[in-house]
């Protein structure tokens, strides 16, 4: 099985063994620390030149602007001339393993370089390239050499890749699927069923689909295979592609379905092997749900923004809106949601190069978590928006594309029912096993750029045996109480920490108390309760362990100034993660509003992004342009 | 059809209970013959039973064992084996 995404030797790889993780894979040697900081500098210039190519978000010309986007989205259509931009930029290559010829060979960076597109829109974000990459990543993990070969032919010549696993009927439960390959007697497959609700169904020319091969009665996890067929070689009256869906979000997706009859497609297209399908899907998710919450989050960005802009500007009782205290903790709030659910992003996105064996459980709780935080900090933003969130164009028109867009893009592939159903099973072992004791994750998982050992999807087990993010909250928690770290300014972190670590033995102890009923899909209410308080410590952990790191490497500038540095932003993150678990709070919680949302001005007069990295967006600085409006 | 071993006898029983509590059905409503998969034990559900069966008799096991003996009978027997090999 060929599955590493990026042949290249590499000696900063932790582990040659599986369970040799707790072992910090810290680059060894000087040759490969030049190409860590080569892959790093890399990512940063792949983002700085998208965000150029993207360009002025007001430009009423400028095909990614606001009033663009906002029209194709009316229209229901993605722009052709958008569209023609990202091919020419080569935006497929990001989904391509570097061993192929394309760019893909860090996981988080893939999620920082969609993001900006996101910033802008979702329909293009998923309608042009990410659902090529969804599809893409099962040939990665399980195809042979062939396959490999022609879809990273396809998509580096511009072309897409549609994904058809789920189908209507079954929801997630697609082990019932009932879309078919029976043997043809000479070696082939014959194709016979549904698929509804495919994104590029109509304009793709590869098609990954999940299909049943067994025989009817033997219906098992064994039981379906994935199978890559090119669409321009079926035979044409035997397929077809069904009419389009519309959707409330990402209304641009040219989202249909397809309706196959007896239709011939050769042996070769068998990706894996027979009666592998559930597994590589299921290898496939641990990828893309970790991945793709760190694109999303690009949508909250906006949504934060478009609010700054409303409330800096509009006046009410002869204030600006931002003199508002509640607007204001509203703001502040939004912005430290933004970087709990970076820095859970994070986490999970280097845990797929660092922690394989355990990313199973971190990418359906990232998968579950981010969405669900961001919706709310949105819903929470468009009360200070007020009658403006109702307005589909003008000044704050998106606004309202990015709500609508932001449950779809996230219930997309995995809905948060179904990610909860793939941690409930696992928490009593975890609970069990490794909450208590444990190997905390290696450093490198909470740094913000930093190279990674290179990707082995072979390495990605099913179900977790350890919880590395629950030890290294617990590991935070000893060095934050022990003397090194005695200082009386540290002392809310050190409060805030306390409470997480003791929200995560009451966890434990209901973990360890939930019935044999509770692992299946029918567990009760309380066992996705205890999911969904799991997903939030695993957040904590990520937040605290960003902030130590950043204080190890000394901040963004180096000397330990830096914004993540500060304690400030962790004690507002933790304090908001406290809040969303219903903690009460300690005395020292602060979410450090005043703080908080002074930079969250700074970032976006000078125009800068509203994560854990930073970077900076195109288009003028708000200042100028208001200047230049007065004259 | 091979006589069952008392030790298979066990392993069969085991699960058994195990089944019959995640379904909560009673026991003599489980049919050691048939997949777990039929009894709406879904795929993900059926990852966690390798670390019951590691609990309960310190055998190692791959996560996807339940998905490749898919009912009561394949899996005892596989069991069996599985513990005079050692790791498997």
């Amino acid at each position: 099985m060929l599955s590493r995404l990026n042949d290249t030797p590499c000696s900063g790889d932790p582990a040659e063994g599986p369970r040799a993780h707790g072992a910090t894979p810290d680059l060894g040697c000087a040759d490969v620390a030049v190409d860590a900081d080569a892959g790093e500098r890399r990512i940063r210039e792949r983002v700085a030149a998208f965000e150029e190519l993207l360009g002025d978000p007001r430009d009423e010309g400028n095909p990614f602007g606001n009033a663009a986007l906002l029209d194709a989205d009316e229209r229901g259509e993605l722009s052709a001339e958008a569209e023609r931009a990202l091919a020419a930029f080569g935006l497929n290559d990001e989904f391509v393993p570097s061993a192929l010829g394309g760019n893909l060979d860090r996981i988080d960076g893939l999620a920082r370089v969609l993001r900006p597109l996101f910033r802008r829109d979702a329909s293009l974000g998923l309608g042009y390239g990410v659902t090529s990459f969804l599809a893409a990543i099962a040939v990665w993990a399980a195809g042979d050499e062939a396959q490999r070969r022609r879809t990273a032919d396809l998509l580096r010549g511009g072309g897409r890749l549609a994904i058809a696993y789920h189908e209507l009927a079954h929801g997630n439960d697609f082990v019932r699927n009932e879309f078919s390959a029976r043997p043809d007697g000479s070696g082939g497959y014959l194709l016979d069923g549904r698929k509804d609700v495919i994104n590029n169904a109509g304009r793709a020319e590869g098609l990954v689909l999940f299909c049943l091969t067994a025989p009817p009665g033997q219906r098992g996890p064994r039981s379906h295979s994935v199978l890559l067929v090119d669409t321009e070689g079926l035979p044409e009256d035997a397929w077809r592609v069904t009419d389009r869906y519309r959707t409330v979000g990402v209304r641009g997706c040219q989202v249909a379905g397809f309706s196959f009859e007896r239709c011939r497609v050769p042996g070769d297209a068998l990706v894996g092997r027979q009666g592998g399908g559930v597994e590589t899907a299921l290898r496939s998710f641990q990828i893309t749900r970790s991945v793709v919450p760190g694109m999303v989050l690009g949508g909250a960005d906006t949504a934060l923004r478009t609010v700054v802009r409303f409330a800096t500007s509009r006046e009410l009782y002869r204030r600006s809106v931002l003199d508002i205290p509640h607007a204001q903790a509203t703001v502040a709030s939004a912005f430290t949601d933004l970087l709990v659910c970076d820095s859970i992003c994070l986490a999970a996105t280097r845990a797929v190069h660092l922690l394989p064996e355990q990313t199973s459980v971190y990418a359906a709780a990232v998968k579950y978590l981010v969405p669900k935080l961001l919706q709310d900090a949105c819903y929470n933003l468009s009360i200070v928006l007020g009658a403006n969130f109702y307005v589909r164009d003008g000044d704050y028109g998106v606004f309202q594309k990015h709500v609508r867009d932001l449950p779809m893009v996230s219930l997309g592939h995995a809905g948060s029912a179904a990610c909860q159903a793939t941690i409930i099973p696992q928490l009593p072992r975890l609970a069990r096993r490794s909450w208590t004791q444990g190997t905390p994750a290696p450093e490198a998982l909470f740094r913000t750029g930093g190279g990674l050992p290179a990707l082995d999807t072979d390495r990605l087990v099913l179900a977790a045996e350890d919880d590395a993010l629950v030890a290294s909250l617990l590991a935070a928690a000893d060095r934050l109480e022990g003397p090194g770290e005695a200082g009386a300014e540290l002392a809310p972190v050190r409060a805030l920490v306390r409470a997480l670590v003791a929200e995560l033995n009451r966890v434990r102890e209901e973990c360890l108390a939930l019935g044999p009923h509770d692992r299946t899909a029918m567990a009760s209410p309380h066992a996705y309760a205890l999911a969904d308080r799991y997903t939030l410590l695993l957040a904590g952990s990520a937040c605290v362990n960003v902030w130590l790191a950043q204080r190890q490497d000394g901040g963004a500038g180096g000397d330990g100034e830096g914004f993540l540095a500060n304690p400030r932003w962790v004690v507002a993150a933790l304090t908001r993660v406290c809040r969303h678990l219903g903690l009460p709070l300690p005395e020292e919680a602060d979410e450090h509003s005043e703080w908080m949302l002074a930079e969250v001005l700074g970032r976006y007069h000078e125009g800068r992004s509203f994560d854990l990295y930073d970077t900076h967006l195109a288009g003028p600085l708000v200042d100028d342009e208001r200047a230049a409006a007065r004259h | 059809m091979p006589a069952v071993t008392p030790l298979e006898a066990e392993y069969r029983d085991w699960l058994v209970t195990r089944l019959s509590g995640y379904l909560r059905r009673p026991e003599n409503d489980i049919n050691v013959c048939i997949p777990f998969s039929e009894y709406g034990m879904d795929s993900v559900a059926a990852l966690s039973l390798f670390g019951d069966i590691e609990d309960a008799f310190g055998l190692y096991l791959e996560p996807t064992v339940a998905w490749d003996y898919p009912t009561i009978e394949a899996l005892a027997r596989f069991l069996v084996r599985a513990g005079k090999d050692g790791e498997l």
